[in-house]
């Protein structure tokens, strides 16, 4: 494998892993703060892509980045607020039958009304070309179409190589979205607040502290992760009813291998599935079942996971 | 005027204006009925001890009377300055002047010792400030920056009586303060006691070591299999050895 070819994979697990990680982190906060496994989680982000189509392809694309977000705040705090904080006392079965139900009204409602189909993601035009990076000793040919694309020095890289400018913007976007969850989580009192109550929620009640109101808000900050999600992942991902589904298996098992709950795991893991899966890309037949051999592993040698803590789910 | 007027109505003719009242609580963890038509009173800035044997059902009255999600209270009720506490959940009784310092701590892992204070003062209606925290417990200002975790079993103790200082408290629940410390600590967590009943705070403790509480209470109630089998002043406990046997086992 040249140094190229590293790259390129490097990048493309990157860009897996993030929209993984955007899945598993609102998952895993979700589980870590209320206790349910929430399996409609990937159908939030198939209202994200949704309205992300509609509404850019009404108002137009900033309008989709603003609103989509909100949009899915909403919908995730009326989740929460109106079906699944009447099963918090509930066994963990009944949690998922809700949750799994909410999900597949969510893809039959969409299927209703987009169809079973692919349909085309309005991408901005800055959106849609390449990204060159080149190395040392590059000589950038004097043709229009590669002096406008937006250009990367990269000194290790053999001369240059190409890859598509929405799924580097896709990256930087989760790193972002990423990087603000968990600065509102480590630098805030609401934070602070949520990191307690994932650890003691009745202590937190004994202080004073509404926790049930901060959860719900938390279920919203998921729904919300989701939808920036939907907004930059959809053209990657496509848009079908079923890319829901599709997305909450992998990001379940990122969940679990980086520990129930564990945010930092959750990223952790993200990233490793991501790479586990571009690596093998060559090796179709691996491909397919890479990630389950990853959480056999790493279940096999920490039960809890990567950064899973002693009593979560047990 | 009119807040006592409501509890004294409350608690029924004839009775004392108690500042904690009380009412015949039945309590269930599930199905499990534990506390079985508990009632007792404890006058203002008093210390009572909850005595009683393992299991008797002490430490599932602190809860009710904080009225934590389990046990759930299915009858009675429990009044405090007037306020019907048994109508409340968890943090709205916080909110009316309820702090617990449970058994087991319950210090906040993962965070350090001064966002368990911090935390504690989130809700409105604090107390002591975090820097007056400090100065009754200057062992804690010393750790602030430590994850809390990494405390002494008597530091956690401090703590967690720290931070139910934090807020503004009218009664104080402690949950054996004493178990497992050395006697120097409980001396020092005794003095806190102490203090705090100077300020005149209401006190409600529970504790294995029955001698040690007595000495400090002013009334005692004793629990056994969920109901009250003594209620009175605690030198009276303390003085008849008959009713310490049965009981207590001292
Ligand atoms: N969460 C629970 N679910 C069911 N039963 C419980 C629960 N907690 C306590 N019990 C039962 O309630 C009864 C009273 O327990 P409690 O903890 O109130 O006793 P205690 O007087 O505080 O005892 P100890 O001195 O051991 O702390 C016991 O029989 C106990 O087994
Ligand atoms: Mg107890």
């Amino acid at each position: 494998m040249s140094v190229n070819d590293v790259f390129l994979q490097l990048v493309t697990g990157l860009q897996l892993g993030a929209i993984y990680a955007l899945i598993a982190l609102g998952l895993t906060l979700i589980f870590g703060t209320l206790g349910v496994v929430n399996f409609a989680h990937g159908a939030l982000y198939v209202i994200a892509i949704y309205a992300a189509v509609v509404i850019g392809g009404q108002i137009g694309f900033w309008a989709a980045v603003i609103l989509v977000p909100l949009l899915l705040f909403v919908v995730g705090i009326l989740m929460e607020r109106g079906i699944i904080q009447y099963f918090y006392d509930r066994p963990h079965t009944d949690q998922i039958l809700v949750t799994f139900g909410l999900a597949l009204v969510i893809e039959e409602g969409a299927k209703a009304i987009f169809g079973a189909n692919n349909i085309p993601y309005p991408i901005p035009d800055w959106g849609t070309g390449q990204m060159l990076f080149y190395g040392t000793g590059a000589t950038i040919p004097g043709v229009p179409r590669f002096e406008e694309m937006p250009q990367v020095w990269m000194p290790f890289i053999e001369g240059m190589l190409f890859y598509p400018s929405w799924r580097i913007i896709l990256i930087a976007v989760s790193f972002l979205a990423i990087g603000g969850l968990f600065a509102l989580l480590q630098f805030t009192r609401f934070g602070l607040v949520v990191r307690a109550g994932m650890r003691d929620s009745e202590m937190l009640r004994f202080l004073g502290i509404n926790i049930t109101a901060r959860f719900a808000i938390v279920f919203g900050l998921g729904a919300l992760i989701a939808g920036i999600a939907g907004v930059f992942g959809g053209p990657i991902t496509q848009v079908t009813p079923d890319v829901g589904m599709h997305l909450l298996v992998p990001s379940f098992l990122v969940v679990v291998i980086g520990g129930m709950g564990s945010l930092p795991g959750a990223l952790l893991s993200a990233m490793l599935l991501g790479m586990a899966l571009s690596f093998s890309a060559e090796y179709s037949a691996v491909q397919q079942i890479v990630i389950y051999l990853v959480a056999v592993v790493v279940l096999l040698v920490r039960p809890r996971g990567l950064m899973g803590k002693k009593g979560v789910l047990e | 005027m009119s807040a006592t007027a409501e509890n004294a109505a409350a608690a029924g003719a004839g009775q004392n204006q108690a500042f904690l009242s009380c009412r015949d609580m039945h309590a269930y963890y599930g199905e499990s009925y534990i506390v079985q038509g508990m009632s007792f009173d404890v006058p203002e800035g008093g210390i009572m001890a909850l005595l009683g044997r393992n299991g008797a059902g002490k430490t599932t009255t602190l809860r009710t009377i904080a009225r934590a999600h389990e046990p759930t209270l299915k009858q009675g009720e429990i009044w405090l300055a007037g306020q019907p506490l048994h109508k409340m959940n968890a943090n709205k009784a916080a909110r009316a002047g309820v702090q617990l310092v449970p058994e087991d701590r319950r210090i906040i892992p993962g965070i350090t010792v001064e966002e368990n204070l911090i935390v504690a003062q989130v809700a409105p209606g604090t107390g002591w400030s975090i820097e007056e925290v400090y100065e009754h417990f200057p062992r804690l200002a010393e750790r602030r920056r430590q994850d809390a975790v990494t405390l002494s079993g008597g530091e956690q103790q401090m703590l967690a009586v720290a931070r139910a200082m934090a807020r503004e408290v009218k009664l104080l629940l402690l949950d054996e303060p004493y178990e497992g410390l050395a006697p120097q600590i409980v001396q020092e967590i005794e003095r806190i006691v102490e203090h705090v009943k100077s300020l005149g705070i209401t006190t409600v403790m529970v504790e294995q070591n029955a001698i040690a509480a007595l000495r400090l209470a002013d009334t005692a109630v004793i629990v056994d299999m969920g109901e009250v089998a003594y209620q009175g002043d605690a030198q009276e406990v303390l003085d008849n050895k008959e009713l310490r046997e049965e009981y207590l086992a001292v």
